[in-house]
């Protein structure tokens, strides 16, 4: 060994050996308690903060390397990238609208839904394909026809109440004659007392009206007319309007009586077709002007 | 040409501190898994030279700091780096008088299979202590280091020498 031959001017402390020996039992000894008990966690962090600067040092180029080739990002690419976002925008914006519309819709045919179930699960879905295009009429065309069994005379409601009737029946289509069609009769009843009469249409901007009710008749505002079911077109109970105005004068034989619909009538997409005909026995065969049928 | 017919500087002991400082950098340095197999061991090499040539001051003490410094550095086991620098430290350390005086390559053969022991050390550990064997790879940066080796001698050695030679030597 070269260190215990090396003249006494050499001498270094204590010989590599001895120093290589403390050196190597202490790392072991290190391993053995690091690997055993995990005791040497907090000498360990104390030191790693030690030996940040260190390796912020050696970490720092490549990021730096990083953030310059970051700022040289070309004008080109930052355009492209933000056409893109934008045209990404326009379409989510678009299928947020139709979002709202569809959730909108669904809520209306769960209504109808439940409409339908409380008048005897009879009835078929229609959807509002257009509005009549003769702006004195207050029609609308649906989606549904004969090949859907409609039949002329059938009731078309909304969630709260009465919406119109079914006028005319094409293959595929039908048409609808809302209760705001002038002179379209709807024979009621005012829910309070069951004063029964009939509600005329006025145009598809006016209220509707109740005619031929004498001046003294017992009706007043916020009644509210059922059908009365006395002619078999319309079944009984269904909602149809809300007195708003009444008009006693006395130089007319007649009181004004004013309403407006219980359903939204120009309002909705769907619609229920209900299938509820009462079978009536024959009507007798007298030459009385009685009330207008429902149906044309 | 022999190192030992030069006539070094004296170092200042902030030279070798920062040497050292260095050395650890380009360990920490994020390299990929692949490149660090195949780059030397700077740390190993650099304690090594100063084993060798300033051998009063750089010993088994430095060899068991450092690798403690990598040790925690790396999250390594604790010790492994340690272990594996102060044995091979001490060999080198034993025989510095007479590496001093061969030329590099002969040094570098002398190096090289100091270090596949640094990792056949710590292979040994880690493996001890439960890890699973990572590859013969792990050892190309022991043939690596050897052929650094020289390189680094004479990188080391730009500052020691002196100016003046012609003067000194007569």
């Amino acid at each position: 060994m070269q260190a215990t031959t090396q003249p006494a001017f050499f001498k270094q402390g204590p010989k590599p050996f001895s120093r290589l020996l403390i050196y190597a039992s202490l790392s072991l000894a290190l391993l053995l308690i690091d690997v055993r008990w995990h005791i040497l966690q907090p000498a360990r962090e104390i030191v790693s903060v030690a030996l940040y600067p260190l390796q912020w040092l050696a970490t720092a180029p490549v990021s730096v390397a990083h953030q310059v080739s970051n700022f040289f990002v070309t004008q080109t690419a930052l355009q492209q990238e933000n056409r893109r976002l934008q045209d990404e925008r326009l379409l989510a914006n678009a299928q947020l609208l139709r979002m709202q519309a569809l959730q909108q819709d669904n809520a209306q045919l769960r209504q109808l839904l439940v409409a339908r179930d409380t008048q005897g699960g009879r009835g078929v879905l229609a959807e509002v394909l257009y509005n009549d295009r003769d702006p004195y009429t207050a029609k609308l065309v649906v989606d549904r026809g004969e090949q859907d069994k409609v039949k002329p005379g059938q009731v078309v409601i909304d969630p709260l109440g009465v919406v119109g009737q079914i006028t005319r029946v094409q293959p595929l289509t039908s048409e609808v004659t809302l209760i705001t069609h002038k002179n379209q009769p709807v024979p009621v009843q005012v829910v309070r007392n069951g004063l029964r009469g009939v509600v005329f249409g006025a145009g598809p901007q006016n209220p509707l009206e109740v005619r031929f009710m004498p001046v003294n008749a017992d009706i007043r505002n916020d009644d509210l007319l059922v059908t009365s079911g006395i002619d078999g077109t319309y079944p009984a109970g269904l909602p149809v309007a809300k007195v708003t105005r009444v008009d006693r004068n006395a130089g007319s034989a007649f009181a004004r009586i004013s309403c407006e619909p219980a359903a939204d009538v120009d309002m909705h997409r769907f619609m229920l077709i209900l299938d509820e005909q009462r079978v009536l026995p024959a009507r007798p065969p007298e030459p009385v002007a009685d009330k207008k049928k429902g149906a044309h | 040409m022999p190192v030992s017919r030069q006539l070094l500087k004296h170092v200042s002991f902030s030279f070798i501190l920062f040497t050292f400082v260095v050395a650890v950098t380009t360990a920490l340095i994020p390299w990929g898994s692949t490149i660090r197999a195949v780059l030397p061991d700077f740390v190993a090499l650099v304690l090594f030279y100063w084993c060798m040539y300033q051998s009063r001051r750089i010993g088994i003490g430095w060899a068991f700091w450092l690798g403690i410094v990598l040790d925690i550095a790396d999250g390594n086991v604790f010790g492994q780096h340690a272990l594996a620098y102060c044995l091979t430290a001490w060999f080198v350390l034993a025989r510095h008088r007479q590496l001093g005086m061969f030329p590099l390559w002969q040094q570098a053969l002398y190096i090289g299979p100091l270090l596949f022991a640094n990792q056949a050390i710590m292979l040994l550990v880690r493996l001890a202590t439960g890890s699973a064997f990572p590859g013969w790879y792990i050892f190309i940066g022991a043939l690596s280091g050897a052929i650094f080796w020289p390189l680094l001698t004479l990188i080391l050695q730009l500052q020691q020498r002196s100016e003046k030679r012609a003067e000194i030597q007569s």
